[in-house]
């Protein structure tokens, strides 16, 4: 297993919001987590990326225990954490938010617009404006670029279809579905027609713990076996 | 009218020097620092010990004032201003004014109480449509201006400045993408004492020095940060420049409101643009 994550108890001050969590992901799979708003699925992703200290229990990456870490030596281990919300750096243009992560990931500039250009072409038409004037499905394809520069080996994302049209999501959709076996990914989502068709294994979230786990995409296609956690 | 362009330009340039560090340590690290105040004396003292050192070099002592604010600002950082990071906003305030009565005090035992006057190093005047202005007020404000485009450059042209632009809008964005934001938060913040030190300096030879000169010029240096926004960077310009006007002219007028108008015109803006922090 590429990630581990045992029995794990967060709290913000005295508030428990999840409680033992148990996940696994391995090594290029695709796991989704589902399931009602405030459920505790941020504070999970979080957690794993080291913006959050579980206050009970384990995570071990590659072997690693990282709970705890703080995020950007978590990141420096090979996870990237894509926030929700479509954050990218938005007085900063494009070009020079690919140069951050490119810094970070010690590459030359011209490899890493190169490389987000691949993953989206539509890119280079807005290399030299502010990333705040992008639209969200433009931000978050960036966000995905910007991720994918570091060559993780764990991507986590955090809702990244919210709030996109139909033709965004479907952008969206391409990235992830052509990055399929060459990165794990842990993904948050709501829209279950994305999720159905990407994921290799859900999470049901509910109150802070795992309520149930699917391995067949057939049984989560019937929309009533969901709607439950939803 | 020219002489007291000249005065608001002059008190300008220094507030902006003094506060773009302050404003900067804000923005990054969401700290109030009193300890800048103490960088700002000590960088005036350490002028004048140098200037007897040097024989007079100006400088020469200016720089090595610049420069003792390094280990100072360093450990200031390290051994305060860390430890109270993402703590509540009060402690910061309470760590680093302890930090400045001690180095005020400190500063009393190694140099006394009394002020200590210094004369203009340069000494020359140029006439400027008929009146006589020092030269050295001039190169105070060339200054100013050359630092304003030195952080530019930085923060516009560099890969670091550009990280330390992206942490001033979201830390930890930066930080999931595996970089160390927090050292260079620090680099900003030495830079930034940096830069209070050599405002001690610079107005030295237009006052006096003496050990409360740094509590006093804060809290100016306050209402230019508050005016400007916190964090950023052209609002500081603009802010020191019109708040060092607006000194100057009042003073003019009647000298003790000098200040107090400072305050009146920082309470009026924070009516019409309260801070979002
Ligand atoms: N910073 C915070 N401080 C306190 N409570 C929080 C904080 N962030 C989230 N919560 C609470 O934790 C619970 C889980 O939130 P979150 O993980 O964001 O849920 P989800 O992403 O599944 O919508 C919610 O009840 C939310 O109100
Ligand atoms: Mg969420």
């Amino acid at each position: 297993m590429l990630l581990m994550v045992n029995d794990v108890d967060v709290a913000y001050g005295r508030a428990q919001v999840l409680h033992q969590i148990s996940i696994a992901v391995d090594e290029g799979e695709r796991v989704f987590m589902v399931g009602r708003n405030g459920a505790g699925k941020t504070t999970l992703l979080k957690t794993i990326a080291g913006f959050l200290a579980p206050s009970h229990g384990s995570i071990v990456f590659a072997g690693r225990p990282i709970a705890g870490l703080p995020a950007e030596e978590v990141a420096r281990g090979g996870i990237r954490y894509v926030f929700q919300d479509k954050r990218v750096f938005t007085k900063l243009t494009v070009r020079e938010n690919i140069e951050i992560a490119a810094h970070a990931a010690k590459i030359r500039l011209a490899e890493a617009i190169e490389r987000v250009v691949e993953i989206y072409p539509k890119m280079t038409r807005f290399l030299d404006s502010p990333a705040g004037g992008l639209s969200g499905g433009q931000r978050q394809l960036l966000l995905l670029g910007r991720a994918l520069l570091g060559q993780p080996r764990l991507l986590l994302i955090d809702e990244p279809t919210e709030g996109l049209s139909a033709g965004a999501i479907d952008e969206v959709f391409d990235v992830l579905e052509k990055s399929k076996g060459t990165v794990a990914m842990v993904i948050v989502e709501q829209n279950l027609s994305v999720v159905r068709q990407l994921a290799d294994r859900v999470y049901a979230v509910k109150e802070g713990r795992v309520c149930s786990e699917y391995r067949d995409m057939a049984a989560i296609a019937d929309p009533s076996v969901l709607e439950g956690v939803l | 009218m020219i002489s007291v362009v000249a005065y608001g330009l002059t008190v300008g340039a220094i507030l902006y020097i003094i506060s773009i560090g302050l404003s900067l340590t804000f923005g990054t690290m969401r700290i109030v620092n009193f300890a800048h105040a103490l960088i700002y004396t000590m960088g005036a003292y350490v002028l004048f010990t140098m200037l007897r050192v040097t024989g007079g070099n100006f400088v020469l002592a200016a720089i090595v004032g610049v420069a003792a604010a390094v280990p100072l600002a360093w450990a200031i950082e390290r051994f305060v201003i860390r430890r109270l990071y993402g703590q509540s906003i009060d402690y910061a305030i309470i760590g680093t004014y302890a930090v400045l009565l001690i180095g005020v005090d400190a500063t009393k035992w190694i140099w006394g109480a009394t002020p200590l006057p210094l004369s203009d190093p340069i000494g020359k005047y140029v006439n400027v449509l008929g009146v006589d202005l020092p030269v050295y007020r001039l190169v105070v404000i060339a200054l100013a201006v050359l630092i304003f485009a030195g952080l530019e450059l930085f923060f516009r042209r560099t890969v670091v400045g550009k990280i330390v632009v992206a942490g001033l809008e979201d830390k930890d964005a930066v930080r999931s993408l595996g970089i160390r934001v927090d050292s260079y938060f620090s680099l900003v913040f030495i830079l930034g004492s940096c830069l209070a030190a050599l405002g001690g300096i610079l107005y030295a030879p237009i006052t006096t020095i003496h050990p409360y000169m740094g509590t006093h010029v804060l809290l100016l240096s306050f209402a230019v940060v508050l005016v400007g926004g916190l964090g950023s960077m052209r609002g500081t310009l603009v802010a020191s420049f019109a708040l060092g006007m607006v000194m100057a002219v009042t003073g003019r007028v009647w000298g003790p409101a000098a200040e107090a108008m400072v305050f009146a015109v920082m309470a009026v803006v924070l009516v019409l643009k309260p801070i979002e922090v």
